[in-house]
Parts: structure tokens; C-alpha cells; sequence
């Protein structure tokens, strides 16, 4: 009975909800006050498929999500994002008949790292794919090896774990799990003998803290670790990036498979094999799956065009305290080859609480901004004169740096001067302060 | 003067960009005319800590941490000797627990600091997280930091922030928060603490002077973006303490 008006309570919660605009954890949170147990009452599909890491989640379980369907599986996910037990459970409800029955092939959920534990309390997934495990949101994460404690008790035995080779943190996952397949890349175009980024959090073992070698590097610690002391090292993988080239914006898959890159960055080429890998154990074959990933464009894509006066513009949306979002974006900037401004706005630490902590801005490597192409950067927001400090210790010609805490008036200046192109670097809870002021325009 | 740091485990012993607390005391220094060099240490290297001006050791994971402890306790002596003869110090986050007896890891195991001071610290499985807006005994102006830790610690009888008016202590909330006594600053709250607060990082320039005989200039250079972040960020956590009264 409880079960049976859990059910109900969702679907109407959720229906009202659609009507009204309102989220999708509400009607989950009231199922589960009803019924605390119910996704355990409830016959799932039979694959589960759950993605988790530090960053790459939406991408990766969007673009499983288009596989699965081409492959003809009908997929129920939690698409608005909202990815604790609540908005788990509304997913799930929503798509259950009133006896408890759902009805999909695949329930395919996006999980929170530091929740999942609590998620997967009740059901397991079959599959459990882990893009990475780094610096992100500090402020409420506290740091990636404290992350890793509280995800791996949602690890159940019987999951078959998909983890990324090249990450030496989430990699450790393997250690006491029986079941695992790996992802991860070989040695290519983009490999580097050096490391990048700003802080090393690779240099030493996860496992007993000794010095770790690198045969290369494809970002941050993420590359051919190996740990002389105790042996953990990049395992053997099961479905592999065996050639890559951003130029051409090409990559091969398990040497065989070519996709085109609509989006030509190496964290995107991550996001591609963790989805390929999770697909190929769903039974799909690797020609459909390229099928889909071929020119693949994220419809969650943090990327937005405007113009601005006579400028064309580029919104690059990082989420602030995720130092590797950033990384990407920079870079993105860097390797665009055309005279530019970039504005960087932060305003609000975060979109959910109020905090002042700038430490993050420490572990942004701002100095990839310094190259010819980059005339003119624009620190814009409350947190200007912090990001005006962090920026002199970059090697920029101060030249090329203007403070201008006040939105408004930096893109006023903007829209009055110039033609070149402009790249604004900013988080969600910052984006709307400029796109409220500029000309959206279609990717 | 020539002035030397001695940067303890840089790569290991380094979150919430703790790095900017060396580079930002470095170019103050420098801007008054000194020549700085940054000798690092890492674990099972040497050291040469007798006549270093300024000892410093960032925040780690709590593994990094027993990693550094592991390595840094040889150094106890030579440390506590540093530190009667005014040696300047900054530890920050996990860091400062190793100047204690003991710390207590969240599986109640128990590892031995170097007890330059008395406290010790209990690691549990929660985190402590959030803004904090205090005073200290150093200046009249309000400290300001974010503290993000899983620690308790106990018998800290010279805190370096002796109140809150918000914000999470040493073990209490609003209570106390870190380590000072005579060159030595120890911090939980996180990160470029001294870019955070610059009347914190005069007072360890002025430390590194003092050890020398010397006492910094009258008028120093100003550094405006600095000082108006911290003025910023001092009256948004102001406006917050006092609403949350
Ligand atoms: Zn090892």
C-alpha cells in the first residue's frame, strides 16, 4: 500500500511539477518519506547503468544515453541533473507502472560522488562508471581522496566497474573489486613527458604515498602512472583511445573505430571512451556507437556564442572550485589562434550558498592565458582585486590586464571598442550576469 | 638581507593553493629590496634548517599528511630549536597538526607529532566546513578564511585567532582557532591565508626581520588589489556574522 501511493504521490508530484516549472527532487523526496525503502520494493530494468567522477558526468551519461536509444533500448534517466537518492527516485517512479514495474531497458542515472553511498543504499547499479576523480569544489567536497571514502561503499560487489586506467586515484577502486573493465588512452599526438596544471596531485602513490613515475602525461595526473614502491601502475585497458589528434580533431578507438570530434578537447575524448565502454558492455557493437559519436554535439554543451557590439563572442562556462574545468577552457582559449579578449567574472563563489573562499583561484593555471593572441584580459566581478592577485603571479604582462569589478560597465567598454574576438570564462551562478547583456547567437 | 624559506614537501603537502602563501611572502620581501631563495624539501631529503628565515608546510590530504609526518618527524629537534631562536613558521591546514603530541587518525589510530606544542589532534569522519570572521591578538582588524577540515584539537593554550564571530575553531565553534607563539603561526583555515589576510603576512615579514635585528620600514609599498580583496571579503563575512547573530 505504502508502495503503491509512493508511486502515485510521485507521478502527480511530478506532473504538477512539469506544470509549474518546479525541479524534479521534489516528488522523489516525498515518495521516499511515504515509503523510505521504495526503490528496493520497486523491479528495475536490468541494466543499471550509474556514472560518477569530478567532472565529465553529464557529457558522459548524455551521450550513453543517445547510444543506447540508437541501439533501440528504451532509457530512463535523470536528465534535469538532479543526481541524489531524491531525484533518483523521481526518475525511477515517474517512469514505474502503479504496481512497481519499470518500464526501460536501461535505468541510467548521473550520481553525485558524495552521495551516492546513500543512493545505492536500496539497488545496485550493474555498471558503474567512474570518469575521474580530482580537485572540485573543495568547499563542500573537502578533497578528491576524502571523495574517494565516501563513494567507494557504494561499490557493490556484484557491479561491474568501469574506471579510467589513466586516473591514478579512482583507478584504486580495483583493488578489492573483483569486477572491473578499463578505459583510458594509449600514448599519442597529445601525450606529454611533462606534467601540466598548476598543483601535482600525481607525484606521489595513492595507495603509500611514494614518488609516482609517469611514462607520459595527457592532463593533470592523468596519463601512464606507475608506482615503483608498492605497484600500482596504469592497468591494461579493455577499451582504449588508441590514437588522437586535436588538429584534425580526429580519434581512433580500439584502432579500428574513427570518430570526428565536434567539440576538440582531451577531456571530451575521455568522456567518449568511458561512454563507449559503458555501451560495449551494454552489449552495443562499436559501429552503432560510433554512429552517434561521430560529430557528437553535447545538447548540455557549456558553450555559448553572443555578440557584443562588433565582437563575437565565445561564453566558456566553468563550474568555479573545479580547477580542471578551467584548465579546459584556458586552454580551449589558447589553442583558438586568433587576436583576443578574454573577460574572466567571478561574482559569486557559488550559485547554492554564500561563501567567500577564493583559494580555488590557486589551482587555475590562469598563465595559459599568456600568449601572443591574448591582448587583453578583463577581471571582472566582486572577486576582481582576488583574481587581479592571483593573475600577477602568472608572468602576464600587466599590460594586458584591466580590473573592472563592475559587469556592466567592463562589457559597456567592450561593446564601445573593437572588433576582436572575446572568450568569457565564467561558472553558472556568474553567466546569466553577462548573458543578460549581450546578443545570444546559435552554435 | 638574503633571505631564505625552507618550503616543506611542496607537491604533497599542498590543497587549496596553499603555494600562494610562499609567493606572495616572496615578492613582499623581494619589493623591499631582499634577495629570497626557496630551498624545498622532499620526503627523505635534506634540509638545512639552521639559519633558514621562514619554515613552510601547506595542507595535505590526511594520507599526505601521515606521509609528511612520517618523514617530517625526524626534523622535530632541529625544529623546535628553530623556533626558540624566533625562526618564522607558517604550517597551514593538516600541517599544523604535526606541532602537536599526537594526531589521532578516524581509525583512533595514534601518530606522534613533534610536540613543539602541547595540543593534540582527533581526526573524525565528518568535515567541518565553512566561512570564518575573527580576531586576533596581532591587530585590531578582522581575520578572514574559510576552514574546511575533519579535525578537533585540543590544548591550544596561544590560538592565533583568539575569537570568532563566525566560523568553526579549534574545537569549537566560535571558539579559538590555531597556533601562535613567538615566530610560529599555525592555521587550520585554508589555502593563501596570507594573501587572504595582509596584515597576517606583515606580521611574519616582520618576524623574519625581528630574527635578523632588524624592523621593517616605516612606510612599505602598498598593494591595492590585496588590500581591497581583503577589505571585500572583511565586510561581506562582517555583514554575515552579524546577521546570523
Ligand atoms: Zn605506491
Amino acid at each position: 500500500m505504502r508502495k503503491f501511493l509512493a508511486i502515485l504521490v510521485c507521478k502527480l508530484g511530478r506532473a504538477v511539477g512539469r506544470l509549474v516549472g518546479k525541479g524534479s527532487s521534489m516528488p522523489g523526496q516525498a515518495a521516499l518519506k511515504i515509503c523510505p525503502d521504495i526503490l528496493r520494493q520497486v523491479q528495475l530494468p536490468p541494466h543499471i547503468i550509474a556514472v560518477t567522477g569530478s567532472n565529465g558526468k553529464t557529457s558522459t551519461v548524455e551521450m550513453i544515453a543517445a547510444i543506447l536509444r540508437k541501439a533501440g533500448k528504451s532509457v530512463v534517466y535523470n536528465e534535469e541533473g538532479s543526481n541524489q537518492i531524491e531525484g533518483v527516485t523521481t526518475a525511477v517512479l515517474t517512469h514505474c507502472t502503479l504496481g512497481g514495474k519499470m518500464s526501460a531497458d536501461v535505468l541510467l542515472i548521473e550520481s553525485d560522488e558524495r552521495y551516492a553511498a546513500h543512493s545505492f543504499r536500496y539497488f545496485h547499479p550493474t555498471e558503474f562508471v567512474v570518469t575521474n576523480l580530482y580537485r572540485d569544489q573543495m568547499t563542500r567536497n573537502g578533497h578528491p581522496e576524502w571523495v574517494y571514502d565516501a563513494l567507494y561503499p557504494a561499490m557493490h560487489p556484484d557491479t561491474t566497474l568501469i574506471l579510467n586506467a589513466d586516473d591514478p586515484l579512482s583507478s584504486c577502486f580495483a583493488l578489492k573489486h573483483e569486477n572491473v573493465k578499463w578505459f583510458g588512452m594509449d600514448a599519442c599526438a597529445l601525450s606529454s613527458k611533462e606534467p601540466s596544471g598548476i598543483y601535482r596531485d600525481g607525484a606521489y602513490c595513492p595507495v603509500c604515498k611514494s614518488p609516482m613515475v609517469y611514462d607520459y602525461y595527457h592532463y593533470n595526473q592523468i596519463g601512464a602512472y606507475r608506482c615503483p614502491y608498492c605497484g600500482h601502475k596504469k592497468p591494461k585497458t579493455d577499451y582504449t583511445v588508441t590514437a588522437a589528434d586535436l588538429d584534425s580533431g580526429t580519434l581512433t578507438i580500439d584502432g579500428s573505430l574513427t570518430i570526428q570530434l565536434a567539440f576538440r578537447s582531451i577531456y571530451n575524448v575521455y568522456n567518449i571512451v568511458a561512454a563507449y565502454a559503458a555501451c560495449r558492455e551494454c552489449g552495443v557493437d562499436a559501429e552503432t556507437i560510433g554512429s552517434v559519436i561521430n560529430n557528437y554535439i553535447l545538447k548540455n554543451g557549456r558553450m555559448v556564442r553572443f555578440k557584443l557590439g562588433a565582437h563575437h563572442g565565445t561564453l566558456l562556462t566553468s563550474k568555479h572550485e573545479n580547477s580542471v574545468a578551467y584548465d579546459t577552457n584556458l586552454r580551449y582559449i589558447r589553442a583558438s589562434n586568433t587576436p583576443c579578449s578574454v573577460v574572466v567574472i567571478v561574482d559569486a563563489v557559488s550559485r547554492k550558498y554564500f561563501t567567500s573562499e577564493t583559494s580555488w583561484l590557486w589551482d587555475i593555471d590562469f598563465g595559459l592565458l599568456d600568449c601572443e593572441h591574448v591582448n587583453r584580459i578583463l577581471l571582472c566581478g566582486r572577486y576582481a582585486n582576488d583574481l587581479a592577485v592571483r593573475f600577477s603571479f602568472t608572468g602576464l604582462s600587466p599590460e594586458k590586464l584591466e580590473v573592472h569589478p563592475d559587469i556592466p560597465e567592463s562589457c559597456g567598454d567592450l561593446e564601445a571598442n573593437g572588433a576582436e574576438d572575446v572568450f568569457v570564462v565564467t561558472c553558472f551562478s556568474d553567466r546569466d550576469k553577462l548573458l543578460s547583456l549581450v546578443e545570444k547567437e546559435a552554435v | 638581507m638574503d633571505i631564505r624559506f625552507v618550503h616543506f614537501y611542496p607537491d604533497l603537502m599542498n590543497l587549496y593553493g596553499s603555494w600562494g602563501n610562499v609567493a606572495l611572502l616572496r615578492r613582499h620581501l623581494e619589493d623591499l629590496g631582499n634577495t629570497v631563495t626557496v630551498d624545498t624539501v622532499i620526503p627523505s631529503g635534506e634540509a638545512a634548517l639552521t639559519d633558514a628565515d621562514f619554515i613552510f608546510m601547506g595542507a595535505g590530504t590526511e594520507r599526505s599528511q601521515k606521509a609528511a609526518l612520517q618523514d617530517f618527524y625526524r626534523f622535530g629537534d632541529t625544529v623546535k630549536a628553530a623556533a626558540t631562536e624566533g625562526t618564522a613558521m607558517l604550517l597551514c591546514g593538516t600541517a599544523m597538526e604535526l606541532l602537536g603530541r599526537t594526531v589521532t587518525d578516524d581509525d583512533g589510530k595514534v601518530f606522534d607529532g613533534i610536540a613543539l606544542a602541547d595540543f593534540t589532534t582527533v581526526q573524525g569522519k565528518h568535515r567541518i566546513v565553512g566561512d570564518v570572521y575573527g580576531q586576533t591578538d596581532l591587530y585590531p582588524s578582522a581575520v578572514v578564511g574559510f576552514m574546511n577540515k575533519c579535525s578537533l584539537i585540543s590544548g591550544v593554550e596561544t590560538p592565533l585567532l583568539t575569537s570568532l564571530s563566525m566560523g568553526f575553531g579549534n574545537e569549537d565553534k566560535l571558539g579559538p582557532e590555531g597556533f601562535h607563539q613567538g615566530s610560529v603561526f599555525a592555521s587550520q583555515l585554508t589555502g593563501p591565508i596570507l594573501v587572504k589576510n595582509p596584515l597576517l603576512l606583515r606580521a611574519v615579514m616582520e618576524a623574519i626581520y625581528h630574527r635578523r635585528g632588524q624592523s621593517l620600514p616605516e612606510t612599505l609599498p602598498s598593494y591595492p588589489f590585496e588590500e581591497q580583496g581583503y577589505e571585500i571579503t572583511a565586510e561581506q563575512l562582517k555583514l554575515r556574522s552579524e546577521a546570523s547573530k
